[in-house]
C-alpha cells in the first residue's frame, strides 16, 4: 500500500510520504474498505493534531523540512464511504492553508490565520515519478445533488438500502442513478463499491452531451509572431519557426482537427494563406492596424493535417522571409485582434511571440520604465498596466473562449506589466527571455525547450472552474490567471497544465457537522474532443479551537497565499504594503499563537511557532526579500513585473523553491550524490540559504527554480575547473550564461546529473539556465547570485536573524 | 479646292481637318458663318513618309516659343528669322549657318507643316502598366481574363514596368519582387483611403517608419526603392507575374444568394492612382481596370449588394432617384484629376452583360483618354482582341501608344483659342492666344493628354477676333501651331508640330462657302453637341442643333425669302443636314434606348475619333449585295429593305449583315451548298468578306450581327434607318412602288425634317 500511495503522490522524499501515510492509517484504524456505509452511529475518537511548540530565535531553520507534507485531514473514518487510501487528494492537486475547517468566522478572524485553497487543478501526469493519472469515469453515469449540483464522491452516505444518496454538502436526499450498480460494459452488475467516483478524491467524468453548449471545440493555435528587425535579429524568429516546426507532430491533434493560423506582426500585420493540398504559402500583408480586418475568409486558419506539406514550407522559409527586415515598430495589439477574428468562432489559444515594444496600432505603449520611479511609492504603478486595451481585449477573449500565452523576448523594455495582463485574465502564461539571443546555444534551447514544451502539452478547452462546499462555507476571493464570469464562476479558454490557483474561503454562517465537504469541478473539454469534468474533493474536520487550527496549517499553502496576496497588494498599494501583508500577517500570527496557544503573556525574548509552521518565518523572508517584492531601486520593472507573475502562477512545488532556492554544496558532496538511486539521482543535502557555507575553494549550486547557479569559489583547484569545465584553471572560466560539458570523469558525470535532475525536478515547462558564477568577478551576476541567500543581509535588507527580530518586536509589541 | 479629296490630302498630310478652310476676316463675320472655325486634329497621325527627325526643334527666344516653321520668314544672310506669333526676330542656331534659300533644314520646307523631332532628353522611366484585375466573376471568365493577361504581357515593351492590383471585397497589391512565396498587401474594400496612408501601407513614403532607421553600413547595398516590388520591369518579372496570374482565384468570401458579390473597385483604382502617383509623379503610365461588373462595396460603389435593388436607368438618373450615383461619380472624378495631373491614363475594360458603372466612372477614361472598352464577357473576341488592339506596334516593333502628352495651341493675332473637346485636362496655360469665347475646355492654350494613339482627335475651336472694319491685307494668312509634346514608347520624348495657314477673307467671299467641310463641321458640331449634353442631357441641345442648321442655311443656302421650294444647297453643305438628322437621332444625343453605361462608352469613342470613323458613328453606312450588281452604297433608310439583297450595316460599333426575306428563305433551304447555285454561295460570302475588312483595323472590335429580315436582331438595322416609310405615313419614297420595309416609329423621316428645314431656313410658316 504505501507503493501505491507513492505512485500517486509527487515527487516528495519516500520516507517522508509513508510517514504521512502511516499516521492516517492509524487515524483510520484497521477497518479497510469492505464496502458499505459505516454504522450511522458509530462513535470515533475525535482525533487532534499534537501541537509542539519550536523556538525560533537562535536556531538555524532546517530546510529540508519544506518538503514535508501538511498536516493530515484527521476525518472520522465513518466520514468517507469507502475508506479508499485515494479519498483526499494529493496536495499537488489542491491543499487547503488550514487542514482543520474552523467552526466559526469569529474563531477563524481571531487565529488571524488564512483560510484559502490552493490548486493546481489540472496538474501534469508524470509517470516517471510514479504519477497516478486521474482515474476516469467512462459510463456517463453522473449522481449530482439535486439541490447544490455537487457530484458524489467518497464523503457521501447511502441511504434507505442504497436506493438514495445524502449530499455530504448540503445534506439533501438523492436518488441514486439507475445505471450506477450496472457494468455497461460487460451487460451485468457492477460492484457499487469500486466506482471510481467513490474511492478517488481526484476523478474526471466523460460528460454527456447536456454538458455541451456546442460540440467539442478542437485544439485551435493562433501564432503572432513580431517579425521587426528586433525580432529577426536576435534569431527568435528563427528559433520559434524551428520549434514549431519540429513540433507540429507533437501538437495534441490525435483525431485531425487540430487547427493553426500564423500572423506575422511589425509595422503590418503579415496573414499567411495555407492552403489544403498546396506546397507552398503565400502572404497577405495589411498595413491598415486603425480598423484590424481578415484579408481572407479562407486559407487563414487552417487544419494542420490537411495543411501540413504548406505550414511546413511556410515554418522553412519564415526567417528567411523577413531577414532583410528594416522594419521598427510592432503593432501586437491589432495582430491580436486580428488572431482574435481567426480563431474566435471556435476559441483556441494566442500564442504570442514578441521581440519588441508594442508601438503601434491598437494597445501602443509607451517606455515608461523611468528609472526615477523605482524605489519609490511610484513604482507600483509600473506593475500594472498602462493600457486598459489589454484587459479589455482579454476579456473579449475569454469571452470567446480564446487564451493569450506571452513570449517576450525584448533585449529593452517591453512592459510585462501591461502585456502580462491578457494571459491573466485568458488563464495563459508569460515567459520572458530577457536579452535573448539565438547565437547564445543556451538562450535558444532554453527558449525551443519551453516553447517545445507549451506546444504538446494536452489542452483543456473552454473550461469552467466553480468549487461547492458544505454549507456555510463561501469564496470570497479569487487569485491566478482566469476570469471571474460570475460571482463564483472561473473562466479558463484553455487550462495550462500545472497552473496555480488561489481561492479565499469565508464563513458565513457557522458550521454545524463535525466534516465539512470542498469540490472543485473543472468542465473542460479535451484536446481530443471530450468533454470531461474533472472532480476534487476533500474532506476536513471541524474545530472550534484556535490551537487545533495552528497545529493544522500548512506552511506551504499560507507562504503562496500569502504571495498571492502580497503581489496584489504591490499593484493596489505599493511593494512597501506588500511586503507588510506578509509581515504583518505572519507577525500577527505568531501573536496569537504565543498568547492563545502557548498562553505566555508579556514581551519574551523568544518567538514561539507550531512545529508544522516553523519554515513560514523562512519563507515569509523570502518572499519579502523576492525579486518580485524586494526593496531596492535596482529591480528592472519587467523582471519584478515577471517575477509577480510567476509568484502568483507556480503550482507550490515550484513556487517554495522559487522563494526559498535549493543550496548544494557539491566539491564536498557525499559519494552516492549525482549517482542513480532507487528514485533517480540522489541530490546532495540541501544546505541553508547563508554565505557561510560557501567555501573558497568550493562548487556550489544554487537553484531557484527559474536559474541555476554554480557558484566557483576563487580558490577552486585547477582539478576541480578541468573536471567540471574543461579547463586549465580557474582563470580561463567566464562567468555567465553556460553549458556544462560532459568530460569522462565521474566528477563531471555527478554534477551533469544534479542539474540535469534538478531541472526536471518540477512539473512545468521551465527549463532553467545554467550560470557559472565565480566568487570574485562579474559583480552583477555575483550579486545576483548571492541575492539567493536569503538568510543573509544583502542591500540594506536585514538577515533572516534581523527578520526574525523585527517580527519579534511586532509579536511583543 | 472645296472638293472632300482636297481635304482628305491635307488630313493625311497634317491629321487635321477643318470646318472651314477660308476664314472670314473679323469677329462678326466669323459669327455669321455659324459653325466655328475648328479643327479636328489627329496629332499621332501616322506619317510613314515622314519619320522622326533626330535633332531638337529651333524654338522662338519669345514669350511664344514657337517652333520654327515652313511659314517663317527667314534672312539667309543675317542668319535671322522672325517668329510669325509673336513677330520677334531670332538668330538662328550656331549649327544653321550654313543654310542658304537652297540648303534649308526640313522644317523651312513646304512638306514638313508637319514635323516630328526626337528630343535628346530621353524618359527616366518606360511606360508602365499597372493592371486592375477584378476577381468576382465567374471561373471561366477568369481563365479567359486570365490567359489574354497573360498573352499582353508579350506585346508590352520588356522594360515597361508592370504591376498588379486584383480585387473583390478587398484589394491586393502584388509583391512581383518576391521570387520565393506570393505576396500582397491587402485593403480593405469598404475604406476611404488617404492616398498619403496607402503609400504609407505600401512603404513607399521615404519618411515612412518602415524605411531602414540605421545609417547604411557600408559594403551593404541599398535597399530597392520600394515602388519597385509593385513595378518591375517586364523582362525581369514575367516568370513571377504569369505565375500570379495562373494561380489567381475568385475572390474567396461567401455570396449570399440574394446578393451581388462585394466589389471594391473605387479602394482598387485608389490604391493604383496612389501607387503611381506617390512613385511616379508626371511620367507615362496606364492603370488598366478589368472589371467583371459594378462596384458594389466601398467608395465608388455604383450599386448596393442587394440584388433586388437594380443598377440605374437613364430614367433613374433623369428622376435624380440613384442613391449612390453622385458618390461615386465624385468619388471617381477625384481620382481621374490626381492621375491626370500626373499624365497617368486610365483604361476601363468591362467584361460583363451587365452595366459596370461606366457612367460613373467615365472621368477615368475621359479626363485621362485612357481605352473604353465594353463587352459581355472576358471570353468574348471584342474583349480579347480589343484589348490586344491596344498593344499593337509598329513597325520598329514600338507600341503605337504615346504617354503623358502636352498639347499646345498657338495662334496669330487674329485668331484666339475658344477650347478643346476631347479627353484632355486643361494645362491652365494662359498664353495671348487664349480667347474669351469658351467651347469645351478652354480659358488655356495647352492640354494634358495622358496618353495617344495614331488615331486619337481632338477638336479645336477658334474665334476670330479683328473688329470689323479693319482692314486686312489681300490674302492675309492667319497661322495655327499645334505642339505636341509626348513620350514615346521607346522611351524618347517627341515634339510633332503642324503648322498651318488659312487665307482670311472678306465676308460674303464666296470662298468661304467653297472652303467648308461639311464632315468635318459635322464632326465638330457633334463633339460640341455631346459636350453640351454631358452636362444636361436635355432637349436644349437639339433645339441648340436645330438652330444652328437653320441659321447655316439661312446664310449659305440659295432661295427665295417665303418660299420653300426655291431651296438650294450648295454641293458642299448638301449632306450636312442629314448628318445633322442622323445626329439628332443617334445614341449620343437619345440616350433612352441605350443604358447609361452604353451612352458614356459610345461619347467617349466619339470624342476620341477622327472624321471618317465619327462619321459612320453618326450615319452609319450600307451597303447592298445583290443578284444584279455590283455591290454599291444605298441610302440609309427603310427603302433600302429588299427581299433578295443582303445589306451590310457598319456604324462603327455594330456590323451587322442582313439577309433579305427571299435570301434568308433560300439560305435556310440550303441552297448555297447545292450544285448550280454558286452564284448565291458567292453572295452570301461577299458581305462576310467585306465586314471582315471592315473589323480589320478597327478599335474597339464591333459587336458582329448576322440576322435576317424579320428576324429578332433586325432592330439594330431598323433603328438607325430612316424611317421613310413608317406605319404612319402614307405615301413611300425614293420611287419603286412597293419597296422597303415599314418601321415602327413616331420619329419624323428625314424627308419631314428636311420640309421643316426647308420652310424655317427661307422664313415660310411651319404648318
Ligand atoms: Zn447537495
Ligand atoms: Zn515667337
Amino acid at each position: 500500500q504505501g507503493g501505491q500511495f507513492q505512485q500517486y503522490g509527487g515527487g516528495a522524499p519516500v520516507d517522508q510520504m509513508s510517514n504521512q501515510f502511516n499516521q492516517m492509517n492509524m487515524a483510520g484504524g484497521a477497518g479497510g474498505y469492505t464496502g458499505g456505509a459505516p454504522g450511522a452511529g458509530g462513535f470515533e475518537q475525535k482525533q487532534l493534531h499534537a501541537i509542539n511548540t519550536i523556538n525560533l530565535i537562535g536556531m538555524q531553520p532546517d530546510v529540508r523540512g519544506l518538503e514535508a507534507p501538511p498536516p493530515p485531514y484527521l476525518i472520522p473514518q465513518s466520514a468517507s464511504v469507502t475508506q479508499s487510501p485515494y479519498n483526499q487528494p494529493d496536495p499537488s492537486y489542491q491543499r487547503c492553508t488550514l487542514t482543520t475547517m474552523p467552526a466559526t468566522q469569529s474563531l477563524l478572524n481571531k487565529s488571524k490565520l488564512p483560510l484559502a485553497l490552493v490548486m493546481a487543478p489540472y496538474r501534469s501526469v508524470r509517470e516517471a515519478d510514479g504519477d497516478m493519472p486521474v482515474p476516469v469515469v467512462e459510463d456517463n453515469v453522473i449522481a449530482r445533488c439535486r439541490r447544490c449540483r455537487a457530484y458524489i464522491n467518497p464523503f457521501v452516505t447511502f441511504i434507505e438500502g442504497g436506493n438514495r444518496w445524502k449530499c455530504c454538502l448540503c445534506g439533501l436526499s438523492n436518488e441514486v442513478p439507475q445505471l450506477f450498480d450496472w457494468d455497461q460494459a460487460e451487460g451485468k452488475p457492477a460492484d457499487r463499491w469500486a466506482r471510481k467516483e467513490l474511492n478517488h478524491s481526484v476523478v474526471e467524468f466523460i460528460a454527456p452531451t447536456e454538458y455541451m453548449v456546442r460540440p467539442p471545440q478542437p485544439p485551435v493555435y493562433a501564432f503572432v509572431i513580431d517579425v521587426s528587425q528586433a525580432a529577426v535579429q536576435s534569431g527568435m524568429v528563427a528559433t520559434a519557426a524551428q520549434t514549431i516546426l519540429e513540433n507540429l507532430g507533437n501538437l495534441p491533434n490525435a483525431d485531425n482537427r487540430t487547427k493553426v493560423a500564423f500572423i506575422g506582426v511589425s509595422t503590418s500585420l503579415h496573414f499567411f494563406s495555407l492552403p489544403p493540398g498546396a506546397t507552398e504559402a503565400s502572404m497577405l500583408v495589411v498595413s491598415d492596424l486603425t480598423d484590424v480586418f481578415l484579408p481572407k475568409p479562407v486559407d487563414l486558419l487552417v487544419n494542420l493535417t490537411e495543411s501540413r506539406t504548406a505550414i511546413e514550407s511556410f515554418l522553412a522559409r519564415l526567417p528567411e522571409m523577413f531577414s532583410d527586415s528594416f522594419t521598427v515598430g510592432n503593432a501586437l495589439g491589432s495582430a491580436l485582434q486580428a488572431a482574435h477574428q481567426l480563431i474566435g468562432k471556435i476559441g483556441g489559444k494566442i500564442i504570442a511571440l514578441t521581440a519588441s515594444l508594442p508601438t503601434l496600432g491598437e494597445g501602443a505603449l509607451k517606455a515608461r520604465d523611468d528609472p526615477k520611479l523605482l524605489g519609490t511609492s511610484k513604482e507600483s504603478s509600473l506593475l500594472t498596466s498602462a493600457s486598459s486595451f489589454y484587459k479589455s481585449f482579454a476579456i473579449e477573449c475569454s469571452k470567446a473562449q480564446v487564451a493569450v500565452d506571452m513570449f517576450l523576448f525584448s533585449a529593452t523594455y517591453t512592459d510585462v506589466a501591461s502585456l502580462s495582463c491578457l494571459p491573466r485574465y485568458t488563464a495563459g502564461q508569460t515567459y520572458l527571455y530577457p536579452g535573448f539571443n539565438a547565437s547564445r546555444p543556451e538562450d535558444a534551447i532554453k527558449f525551443g525547450t519551453e516553447f517545445g514544451k507549451v506546444l504538446s502539452q494536452p489542452l483543456g478547452l473552454e473550461a469552467v472552474i466553480r468549487v461547492r462546499a458544505s454549507r456555510g462555507i463561501r469564496m470570497s476571493a479569487f487569485h491566478g490567471n482566469f476570469f471571474i464570469r460570475s460571482t463564483d464562476l472561473l473562466a479558463l479558454p484553455v487550462v495550462p497544465l500545472d497552473q496555480s490557483y488561489v481561492i479565499e474561503l469565508q464563513l458565513e454562517d457557522d458550521l454545524k457537522g463535525p466534516v465539512v465537504v470542498l469540490q472543485t469541478a473543472i468542465l473542460h473539454t479535451t484536446c481530443y474532443g471530450e468533454r470531461r469534468i474533472r472532480v476534487i474533493t476533500q474532506a476536513m474536520p471541524v474545530t472550534d479551537t484556535v490551537g487545533e487550527l495552528y497545529g493544522s496549517a500548512d506552511q506551504v499553502a499560507i507562504a503562496t497565499y500569502l504571495a498571492n496576496k502580497a503581489v496584489e497588494k504591490s499593484m493596489n498599494g505599493s511593494l512597501d504594503d506588500a511586503r507588510n501583508v506578509v509581515t504583518n500577517a505572519l507577525s500577527s500570527m505568531l501573536s496569537v499563537y504565543k498568547n492563545q496557544v502557548t498562553s505566555s503573556a508579556g514581551a519574551s525574548a523568544q518567538l514561539a511557532i507550531p512545529d508544522n509552521l516553523k519554515l513560514l518565518p523562512l519563507l515569509a523572508c523570502g518572499l519579502v526579500k523576492h525579486v518580485g517584492l524586494r526593496e531596492g531601486a535596482s529591480i528592472p520593472p519587467d523582471l519584478r513585473s515577471y517575477a509577480q507573475c510567476l509568484l502568483t502562477t507556480l503550482p507550490s512545488q515550484s513556487l517554495i523553491s522559487y522563494i526559498h532556492p535549493r543550496f548544494y554544496s557539491l566539491h564536498n558532496m557525499p559519494p552516492d550524490a549525482g549517482t542513480i538511486g532507487e528514485h533517480g539521482v540522489i541530490l546532495p543535502p540541501t544546505l541553508n540559504l547563508t554565505s557561510e557555507r560557501l567555501e573558497r575553494h568550493g562548487l556550489f549550486l544554487i537553484e531557484d527554480s527559474q536559474n541555476i547557479f554554480l557558484w566557483v569559489g576563487h580558490e577552486a583547484v585547477p582539478r576541480l575547473v578541468q573536471d567540471v569545465f574543461d579547463l586549465p584553471s580557474y582563470a580561463d572560466l567566464v562567468g555567465g550564461k553556460f553549458t556544462l560539458p560532459v568530460l569522462d570523469n565521474p566528477f563531471n558525470q555527478r554534477v551533469n546529473a544534479i542539474v540535469a535532475k534538478t531541472r526536471e525536478l518540477r512539473r512545468g515547462v521551465y527549463r532553467p539556465h545554467l550560470y557559472v558564477v565565480k566568487s570574485d568577478a562579474e559583480p552583477a551576476l555575483r550579486s545576483w547570485a548571492l541575492s539567493l541567500l536569503i538568510e543573509d543581509r544583502m542591500d540594506g535588507m536585514g538577515s533572516y536573524a534581523q527578520y526574525l527580530t523585527t517580527v519579534k518586536g511586532k509579536v511583543n509589541g | 479646292m472645296a472638293s472632300n479629296g482636297n481635304f482628305e490630302d491635307v488630313e493625311d498630310r497634317d491629321g487635321v481637318r477643318f470646318s472651314w478652310n477660308a476664314w472670314p476676316s473679323s469677329r462678326i463675320e466669323a459669327t455669321r458663318t455659324v459653325v466655328p472655325i475648328s479643327a479636328l486634329y489627329t496629332p499621332l497621325k501616322e506619317r510613314e513618309d515622314l519619320p522622326p527627325v533626330l535633332y531638337e526643334p529651333v524654338t522662338c527666344k519669345g514669350t511664344c516659343k514657337a517652333i520654327l516653321n515652313p511659314y517663317c520668314q527667314i534672312d539667309v544672310r543675317g542668319k535671322m528669322w522672325i517668329c510669325p506669333f509673336c513677330l520677334q526676330r531670332n538668330p538662328f542656331p550656331p549649327h544653321y549657318k550654313d543654310i542658304s534659300a537652297n540648303n534649308l533644314p526640313p522644317e523651312l520646307l513646304p512638306k514638313y507643316t508637319t514635323i516630328e523631332y526626337t528630343l535628346s532628353r530621353p524618359a527616366q522611366i518606360p511606360p508602365i502598366f499597372l493592371f486592375v484585375v477584378d476577381t468576382c466573376v465567374d471561373e471561366d471568365e477568369l481563365k479567359a481574363l486570365r490567359e489574354t493577361l497573360v498573352v499582353s504581357l508579350s506585346h508590352l515593351p520588356p522594360n515597361a514596368l508592370v504591376g498588379l492590383i486584383t480585387f473583390g471585397t478587398m484589394a491586393m497589391v502584388h509583391d512581383l519582387s518576391s521570387a520565393d512565396f506570393p505576396k500582397s498587401y491587402v485593403f480593405r474594400g469598404s475604406k476611404d483611403y488617404q492616398s498619403k496612408q496607402i503609400a504609407d501601407m505600401l512603404g513607399l513614403n521615404p519618411a515612412s517608419s518602415s524605411r531602414p532607421m540605421q545609417p547604411m553600413r557600408p559594403g551593404q547595398p541599398m535597399p530597392a526603392p520600394a515602388a519597385s516590388r509593385f513595378l518591375l520591369p517586364v523582362q525581369a518579372c514575367e516568370f513571377q507575374l504569369t505565375n500570379i496570374l495562373e494561380g489567381l482565384q475568385r475572390d474567396p468570401w461567401p455570396v449570399e444568394q440574394d446578393k451581388r458579390p462585394l466589389r471594391c473597385t473605387g479602394v482598387a483604382l485608389g490604391v493604383a492612382t496612389a501607387i503611381l502617383e506617390s512613385a511616379f509623379p508626371n511620367t507615362g503610365a496606364r492603370i488598366m481596370l478589368f472589371a467583371g461588373g459594378p462596384a458594389t462595396e466601398g467608395p465608388g460603389m455604383v450599386v448596393s449588394p442587394e440584388l433586388r435593388e437594380p443598377i440605374r436607368s437613364h430614367h433613374d438618373i433623369d428622376r435624380d432617384s440613384v442613391k449612390h450615383f453622385k458618390k461615386a461619380t465624385r468619388h471617381y472624378e477625384a481620382l481621374s484629376k490626381r492621375a491626370s495631373a500626373n499624365g497617368h491614363a486610365i483604361d476601363i475594360y468591362a467584361g460583363c452583360l451587365d452595366q459596370v458603372g461606366l457612367l460613373e466612372m467615365k472621368s477615368l477614361t475621359n479626363a485621362t483618354n485612357g481605352f473604353m472598352i465594353i463587352s459581355d464577357s472576358f471570353i468574348t473576341a471584342i474583349f480579347k482582341q480589343s484589348f490586344l488592339r491596344t498593344l499593337v506596334k509598329d513597325d520598329q516593333g514600338y507600341l503605337k501608344m504615346g504617354f503623358n502628352g502636352t498639347f499646345e495651341v498657338l495662334t496669330t493675332k487674329e485668331l484666339k483659342i475658344s477650347g478643346v473637346i476631347g479627353h484632355v485636362i486643361s494645362a491652365n496655360k494662359k498664353s495671348p492666344s487664349v480667347g474669351e469665347t469658351e467651347i469645351g475646355i478652354g480659358q488655356t492654350s495647352a492640354w494634358k493628354i495622358c496618353s495617344l494613339t495614331p488615331k486619337t482627335s481632338l477638336a479645336v475651336y477658334f474665334e476670330v477676333v479683328t473688329p470689323a472694319g479693319q482692314p486686312m491685307g489681300q490674302n492675309q494668312s492667319g497661322l495655327i501651331q499645334f505642339v505636341t509634346h509626348y513620350q514615346h514608347s521607346s522611351g524618347q520624348y517627341r515634339l510633332r508640330v503642324t503648322t498651318i495657314a488659312r487665307t482670311f477673307q472678306e465676308g460674303g467671299h464666296p470662298s468661304i462657302a467653297q472652303s467648308f467641310d461639311q464632315e468635318a463641321a459635322a464632326v465638330l458640331m457633334a463633339r460640341i453637341a455631346v459636350f453640351k449634353a454631358e452636362i444636361d442631357d436635355s432637349p436644349d441641345v437639339l433645339r441648340w442643333l436645330d438652330r444652328m442648321l437653320i441659321r447655316l442655311c439661312q446664310k449659305f443656302a440659295e432661295y427665295r425669302k417665303e418660299d420653300p421650294t426655291s431651296f438650294q444647297l450648295g454641293p458642299n453643305f448638301s449632306i450636312y443636314p442629314q448628318f445633322m438628322f442622323h445626329l439628332r437621332r443617334s445614341q449620343f444625343l437619345q440616350v433612352f434606348n441605350n443604358s447609361p453605361d452604353e451612352t458614356a462608352f459610345y461619347r467617349h469613342i466619339l470624342n476620341d475619333a477622327d472624321v471618317n470613323n465619327s462619321l459612320i458613328m453618326i450615319q452609319p453606312t450600307l451597303e447592298s449585295y445583290g443578284f444584279d450588281s455590283d455591290p454599291h452604297p444605298v441610302l440609309l433608310d427603310s427603302v433600302s429593305i429588299r427581299p433578295d439583297v443582303i445589306l451590310l450595316l457598319d456604324t462603327f460599333f455594330h456590323i451587322l449583315i442582313f439577309h433579305g426575306e427571299t435570301i434568308a428563305q433560300w439560305r435556310k433551304a440550303n441552297y448555297q451548298e447545292q450544285e448550280g447555285y454558286e452564284n448565291f454561295k458567292e453572295l452570301l460570302e461577299r458581305p462576310i468578306e467585306a465586314a471582315q475588312e471592315l473589323l480589320e483595323d478597327r478599335n474597339p472590335i464591333p459587336r458582329y450581327v448576322v440576322t435576317d429580315q424579320g428576324g429578332s436582331q433586325a432592330r439594330f438595322l431598323l433603328s438607325k434607318l430612316n424611317p421613310s416609310t413608317t406605319h404612319m405615313s402614307g405615301s413611300n419614297y425614293g420611287g419603286g412602288g412597293q419597296q422597303g420595309q415599314a418601321i415602327f416609329t413616331d420619329d419624323v423621316s428625314l424627308q419631314v425634317f428636311m420640309e421643316h428645314l426647308k420652310r424655317l431656313a427661307v422664313g415660310a410658316s411651319t404648318s
